[in-house]
C-alpha cells in the first residue's frame, strides 16, 4: 500500500525533485557473512516515515521498506503477483478462503524463525493494531489460521476476493518479527526487523541509514550487493553532480536533465513506472457539480503538449489511471478525450458558462508549472485558473481529509493491486476522490473485478470493462504517465526494470 | 533641517550614490512600467520554444514554458520592490513614532514599549512570515505585513538610540523651560536630527527586506503563479540549469543591483553625515545591542563635544 503523502510527492513528477534512487560503489562498510561480493550501493532516497511498514504514511516508502522487509509475494515487472515468503497460494472454490504455502527454513533478521505463526501474527497486527495504516486493506480477512508443520497460513474472507495476492506484495504483505513488535512495537519504527534483502545495522534519521546484505533472505542468491547505505535524496538540481562526485551511484533525475546525465558520462535507464499526473475534481462543488463543466475540462486540456513540455517527451499521454503495458490499460480508452477546444467551449456553453467562469486550482510548489501550463491552456476556452499554492506540508490534511478544493494537481503512484488502485482514485473513500462519490456501475464493476482470479482468461476483460467506466464516469482528469528515470554511474550494473517497487536484485557494483 | 537636507545632498554628491540612484531610478521606473514596456507579455507561453538561448526575438531567451525572460524579468520589478517597500513602511510606520514616543512620554510607555520590542525579537520572523502565509493564505501582502512588524523593533531601537542623546540638549531643555510642547520640541529639534539615522536604517533595512522578498518567493511563499518575482524566476531557473546554466543569474542580478544600490546609499548617507555604522543586513540575522546605532555625535556642532547623555530614568529602566 502506498500512503497519502506518496500521492503528493509523486504528483511532482513532472516538475522536478523525487529523486529515487543511488547506488554507491566500493566502501567495504559493513560486509555481511557470505556476502555477495557485489559491492556496496549509496542510494539516495527520500527519507522515510516510518521503518514499520504498518504505521508508514508515504507510498514512497515502500521502495525503501522493501530492503529490509520481504512480504509474501512481489510484483514482477510488468507488476503481477509473484512468489516471495509464500512459495504458491491458492484460492478455494468459493474464492473466500485462501491458503499460502511458506517456503521453508525462513528466518528473520532477529534469528526468529519466520513461520505461518510468525505470518499470521503479523497480518493481524495489520489489520487489528490501533495506529495501522494498512488496516483498511484487510478488513475482508475475517480469521487467519497457521499451521507451522505444513508452513500454511490462510486467509478466511467476508467476501470473495482474488485480489489478496497483489495486495500482500506491498507494505500490507510486508512480514514483521512478531517478537520485535511484542516486545518493542514503536521501536520498529527506527529498527526494523523483517526477513528482507538487508538489515538495517545504523540509522540515524535525516542523515543515513546502513544496511547490510542479511544471508537469511529467501532470494540470497539474486542478491549481490554486501551493503546498502541510504542518505536523503538530492536536490534534481544537484543530483548529477552528486553521482559525479561518487556521494551517490544512482539517482532519479528529472526529465530535464536526461541530455546532461549522459554527457557527463552516466547511464541512464528510462523505466515504465505506474506514476500518473492526474486532476483531482470535488464533483460537489461548483462549477464541477455540472458534468458538462468536468467534460469540458477533459477535452479543453492538451494533453500531448503537457506531456511534451513538462516530461520532455518522456512522458506518455494517458487518459486512464494504468499505463500502457498493464493489465487494466483499455487501448481503446488511448483517445479518450482528445484536445478539442471548440468541443470543450460548446460543452461550457451547455453548462450555462458561455462567458467564461473562474476556477481555482490548487497546487503544491512542486507541480506549479503543470498548473500554469493547464492554466494557459484552459484559458483558451475561457476558463480562468487561479493558482492557489499550498504548502507541501498541508497538502494531505487539505486534500485528502478536508477534501476542500474543487480542483488540484495531483499524481497517482499507483497500487500493488489494481482493486486498491481503484478504491484510492474513485471509492467513496478514496483519497483521490474529494466528491465522495461512486456510481453503482464502477461499483459492481468492481466486485466482479475482486471475484475474478488473476489467472482467469476473463480477468483483464473484467478489469479493463471498470477502467473504461472509471474513465467515462469519474470526474479524475487523467493527463500522462511519467518513467522513472534513473541514472547510474557505469560502475554500477543495469537496474531491474520494475513497473511499481525498484527493487535491486543482480545488482552488482564493481 | 536645513542641515540635514545639505547632508543629504552632500551625500547624493558622492559618485557611488548618484549610480546608485540611477539604478534605483531604473527598478522604481520599471516597477511601474515595466509589464507595459515588456517586449512580450509575461505570461504568454510558446511551448514549441521552451528553454531557449538569446535571439532577436528574445534577447534573454525564454523559460521553461516558453516565456520571454525579459518581459518577465520587467514584470517582476514591481512585485518584487513593493513587497520590500511594504515591508519597511510597516516597520517605519510601527517603529519610528514609537521609539520617538519612548523617549519623550514617560517611564511607563518606554517600558512596556521595550518589553514588547524585547519579545518580539525573540522570534523568528522568516518562520514567522510561512507560517502567517499558512493560515492568512500565501499571499505577499501578508507575508510582508509579518516582516514588517518583526522589523520594526529594529527602527524602533535606532530611533530611541538617535533620539535619546538629544533629551539632554541644552536648546531641549531651554525649549522646555520655555514651556514648548513636546509635540513641537519633536518636530523643530529631534526629528531633523535623527532623520540621517532613521534614513540610514530604513536604506539598508529596504536592501536587508528585498532579499527576504526574493529568499520568500525563492520558496514559493507569496507568489501567485504565474505572475513573475525575481525571487521565484531564480528558483524555476535552478531546475533547468542543464539546459541553461546562465539563467538564474539574470534575476540574481537584477536582486543584487538593487539591494546594493539601497546598501550604497546608506553608506553615502552614513559618510556624509558622520554616523556609525548601521549593519542592518547582517544585524537581520544577529541580535543587536540597543542603542547600538546611536549618533556616535551630535550632528549639530554645538553639541559635538558632549558626551551621549542618557537620563537617569532611562538607565534605570534599561538596567
Amino acid at each position: 500500500m502506498l500512503g497519502r503523502r506518496g500521492f503528493l510527492g509523486l504528483g511532482a513528477v513532472a516538475g522536478s525533485s523525487l529523486l529515487l534512487a543511488a547506488c554507491g560503489g566500493g566502501s567495504d562498510s559493513g560486509v555481511a557473512a557470505g556476502g555477495g561480493n557485489g559491492g556496496t550501493l549509496r542510494w539516495g532516497w527520500s527519507e522515510v516515515t516510518s521503518w514499520d511498514p504498518v504505521t508508514s504514511s508515504a507510498g514512497w516508502d515502500v521502495h525503501a521498506l522493501s530492503l529490509t522487509y520481504a512480504a509474501l509475494t512481489k510484483l514482477d515487472e510488468k507488476a503481477n503477483p509473484v512468489p516471495a515468503l509464500a512459495e504458491s497460494w491458492k484460492y478455494d472454490a468459493t474464492g473466500k478462503q485462501i491458503t499460502f504455502v511458506l517456503r521453508s527454513g525462513l528466518t528473520f533478521s532477529d534469528g526468529t524463525p519466520l513461520n505461518a505463526t510468525a505470518v499470521r501474527k503479523s497480518l493481524e497486527r495489520g489489520r487489528d493494531f490501533a495506529g495501522s495504516l494498512v488496516a483498511a486493506q484487510l478488513v475482508d480477512v475475517q480469521t487467519i489460521t497457521a499451521n507451522d508443520s505444513a508452513r500454511t497460513v490462510t486467509l478466511n474472507l467476508s467476501n470473495v476476493n482474488y485480489q489478496i495476492p497483489s495486495l500482500l506484495a506491498g507494505k500490507t504483505g510486508m512480514i514483521v518479527s512478531p517478537t520485535a513488535f511484542e516486545k518493542d512495537a514503536k521501536g520498529l519504527a527506527t529498527k526494523p526487523v523483517g526477513a528482507g534483502p538487508f538489515r538495517l545495522t545504523a540509522y540515524v534519521p535525516n542523515q543515513s541509514a546502513n544496511l547490510v546484505r542479511f544471508p537469511g533472505y529467501w532470494d540470497k542468491a539474486n542478491i549481490h550487493l554486501d551493503a546498502f547505505e541510504l542518505y536523503p535524496a538530492p536536490e534534481a538540481a544537484t543530483a548529477i553532480a552528486s553521482l559525479q562526485s561518487g556521494r551517490l551511484d544512482v539517482a532519479q533525475i528529472p526529465a530535464s536533465q536526461v541530455s546532461a546525465a549522459k554527457s557527463a558520462g552516466l547511464a541512464v535507464q528510462i523505466i515504465p513506472s505506474l506514476v500518473t499526473t492526474v486532476l483531482d475534481v470535488n464533483v460537489t462543488k461548483a462549477p464541477f457539480d455540472n458534468p458538462k463543466v468536468v467534460e469540458a475540462f477533459k477535452y479543453g486540456i492538451d494533453r500531448a503538449a503537457l506531456a511534451k513540455t513538462q516530461t520532455f517527451g518522456y512522458g506518455v499521454v494517458n487518459y486512464q489511471p494504468f499505463p500502457p503495458g498493464y493489465v487494466g490499460h483499455v487501448p481503446s480508452l488511448d483517445n479518450a478525450f482528445p484536445y478539442d477546444p471548440e468541443k470543450a467551449k460548446k460543452l461550457l456553453a451547455e453548462a450555462g458558462h458561455a462567458t467564461g467562469l473562474e476556477v481555482p486550482i490548487t497546487t503544491t510548489g512542486a507541480s506549479t508549472a503543470i498548473a500554469e501550463q493547464v492554466q494557459a491552456q484552459l484559458a483558451k476556452i475561457g476558463v480562468k485558473l487561479t493558482i492557489d499554492t499550498i504548502p507541501a506540508a498541508q497538502a494531505t490534511q487539505i486534500m485528502y481529509i478536508q477534501h476542500s478544493k474543487a480542483l488540484a494537481v495531483d499524481g497517482f503512484a499507483g497500487r500493488d493491486s489494481a482493486v486498491q488502485a481503484f478504491q484510492v482514485l474513485f471509492g467513496e473513500q478514496g483519497l483521490m476522490n474529494p466528491g465522495r462519490k461512486t456510481p453503482p456501475e464502477l461499483t459492481a464493476a468492481l466486485a466482479t473485478v475482486r471475484k475474478t482470479p488473476l489467472d482467469d482468461p476473463e480477468y483483464p476483460k473484467v478489469l479493463q470493462a471498470a477502467t473504461k467506466i472509471a474513465v467515462e464516469t469519474m470526474p479524475n482528469i487523467f493527463l500522462f504517465t511519467t518513467p522513472r528515470i534513473l541514472a547510474r554511474k557505469k560502475n554500477v550494473s543495469a537496474l531491474g526494470s520494475f513497473l511499481a517497487v525498484q527493487r535491486f536484485e543482480g545488482v552488482r557494483v564493481s | 533641517m536645513s542641515d540635514t537636507g545639505g547632508q543629504l545632498r552632500q551625500a547624493l554628491r558622492l559618485r557611488s550614490a548618484r549610480i546608485s540612484l540611477g539604478i534605483l531610478a531604473v527598478v522604481i521606473f520599471l516597477g511601474f512600467a515595466g509589464g507595459l514596456l515588456a517586449p512580450h507579455d509575461p505570461l504568454a507561453q510558446d511551448t514549441a520554444h521552451t528553454l531557449s538561448g538569446p535571439s532577436g526575438e528574445h534577447w534573454l531567451g525564454t523559460d521553461y514554458l516558453g516565456r520571454d525572460v525579459l518581459s518577465r524579468l520587467m514584470d517582476a520589478t514591481g512585485r518584487s520592490i513593493v513587497g520590500a517597500l511594504e515591508a519597511v513602511a510597516v516597520a517605519f510606520v510601527i517603529g519610528v513614532p514609537a521609539g520617538l514616543a519612548s523617549v519623550f512620554f514617560g517611564r511607563f510607555f518606554d517600558w512596556v514599549s521595550q518589553r514588547i520590542v524585547d519579545s518580539v525579537m525573540t522570534m523568528p520572523y522568516i518562520i514567522f512570515a510561512v507560517s502567517v502565509t499558512g493560515v492568512l493564505g500565501n499571499g505577499l501582502a501578508q507575508a510582508m505585513l509579518a516582516i514588517g512588524i518583526f522589523l520594526a523593533p529594529l527602527l524602533f531601537r535606532v530611533t530611541l538610540a538617535a533620539a535619546l542623546s538629544l533629551t539632554r540638549a541644552q536648546y531641549v531643555e531651554v525649549a522646555e523651560l520655555l514651556g514648548a510642547s513636546r509635540w513641537w520640541i519633536i518636530r523643530r529639534h529631534v526629528w531633523s536630527k535623527v532623520l540621517p539615522t532613521i534614513a540610514v536604517t530604513t536604506a539598508q533595512l529596504a536592501a536587508a527586506v528585498l532579499l527576504v522578498v526574493s529568499s520568500l518567493t525563492f520558496l514559493g511563499i507569496g507568489v501567485k503563479p504565474p505572475a513573475p518575482t525575481w525571487g521565484g524566476m531564480l528558483s524555476s531557473d535552478l531546475g533547468f540549469l542543464s539546459q541553461q546554466p546562465w539563467a538564474p543569474i539574470l534575476p540574481a542580478v537584477a536582486i543584487a543591483f538593487t539591494a546594493g544600490a539601497l546598501n550604497a546609499i546608506a553608506d553615502a548617507i552614513r559618510d556624509t553625515t558622520g554616523l556609525e555604522s548601521v549593519p542592518t543586513a547582517r544585524g537581520l540575522f544577529r541580535r543587536r545591542p540597543a542603542y547600538a546605532a546611536g549618533p556616535a555625535t551630535e550632528p549639530d556642532g554645538a553639541t559635538r563635544a558632549q558626551p551621549v547623555a542618557i537620563p537617569a530614568q532611562e538607565e534605570s529602566s534599561h538596567a
